[in-house]
């Protein structure tokens, strides 16, 4: 029963948040970032932010959706720090796929992409799956992936990964195209013939 | 949301997560059926809905994620209790 004057859930002390949620916080890092030092620091930042702003947790929601919260932050900051120290190249592959891919798609997009080699509705509920298509995630070669994971992972707007990436909104659909073209190939590759069971 | 120039633009803009149900289910339907821009737009819709289902089914795969070090563990331990006993002196 909640208790009518603290209406709160339990809130666990920053001192066992390691022991709770450490492992937790640390594997979506590491699902976004794909670099244990990367991780290990975010899931350190996201620990002392969360200790200076612990006044301000109201006890709505578990704290480590709370806490997670603040490590999605860290984390778009993370792959824009990364971004920046290692400028993302587009070399000239990437222009004539652009030329090529903008001439199609104008008006209606013709390419015509081979069909799945298995139905992927069909595993959704499988959380096998999930486990396959996170490890197929990471094989998406960067900048794609850093596009991916910012612009459909962490819902960042287009113009927000445009800005953090220093690309256009052209070359971010370049790259989304061309990560969920090897996700889709990593996929068959790693899942064909798993579902029929 | 009825031709296929526009499906293709929201398609392209990402934002297939953030739609209302009834323009989902009128961009399915117009993909579904589409013999012009259906067979590429399949694919990117079928892509955006993994996604989606992907991030329902997440939180499920956290014991199999991959686990922090022990021993930056511990100095994690060291640093936070040091940090939240100075918050506790500056109130």
């Amino acid at each position: 029963m909640p208790d009518a004057q603290h209406p709160k859930v339990e809130i666990a002390a920053p001192e066992t948040w390691v022991d709770r949620y450490g492992d937790y916080l640390y594997g979506y890092a590491m699902s976004r970032l794909r670099n244990p030092d990367l991780a290990a620091d975010c899931v350190q930042d996201t620990f002392m932010a969360g200790i200076k702003a612990f006044e301000r947790f109201d006890g709505s929601r578990d704290i480590k959706f709370w806490l997670r919260g603040i490590m999605r932050n860290k984390i778009v900051d993370q792959i824009r720090k990364s971004i920046k120290e290692k400028k993302v190249d587009i070399d000239t592959e990437d222009e004539a796929i652009l030329e090529s891919f903008w001439y199609k798609y104008t008006g209606i997009a013709t390419t015509n992409p081979d069909p799945w080699q298995f139905n992927p509705r069909k595993a959704y509920d499988n959380t096998e799956f999930w486990v396959v298509f996170e490890t197929c995630i990471d094989q998406v070669k960067e900048p794609a992936r850093q596009a991916f994971v910012l612009r459909v992972l962490e819902d960042q707007t287009t113009e927000e990964v445009c800005k953090a990436m220093d690309i256009s909104a052209n070359y971010l659909w370049v790259l989304l195209h061309r990560a969920r073209a090897q996700l889709k190939i990593a996929l068959e590759a790693s899942w064909t013939g798993k579902d029929v069971k | 949301m009825f031709t296929c120039k526009q499906i293709s633009k929201v398609l392209s803009n990402e934002d297939y997560q953030k739609l209302s149900l009834m323009s989902r289910f009128l961009l399915k339907l117009h993909v579904k059926l589409c013999l012009f821009c259906g067979k590429y737009n399949r694919q990117v819709m079928e892509s955006h809905e993994m996604c989606r289902c992907y991030k329902e089914h997440e939180d499920n795969l956290a014991p199999v994620r991959s686990r922090m070090d022990e021993l930056q563990k511990d100095q994690l331990k060291a640093l936070l209790s040091s940090h939240s006993s100075k918050v506790e002196e500056s109130k």
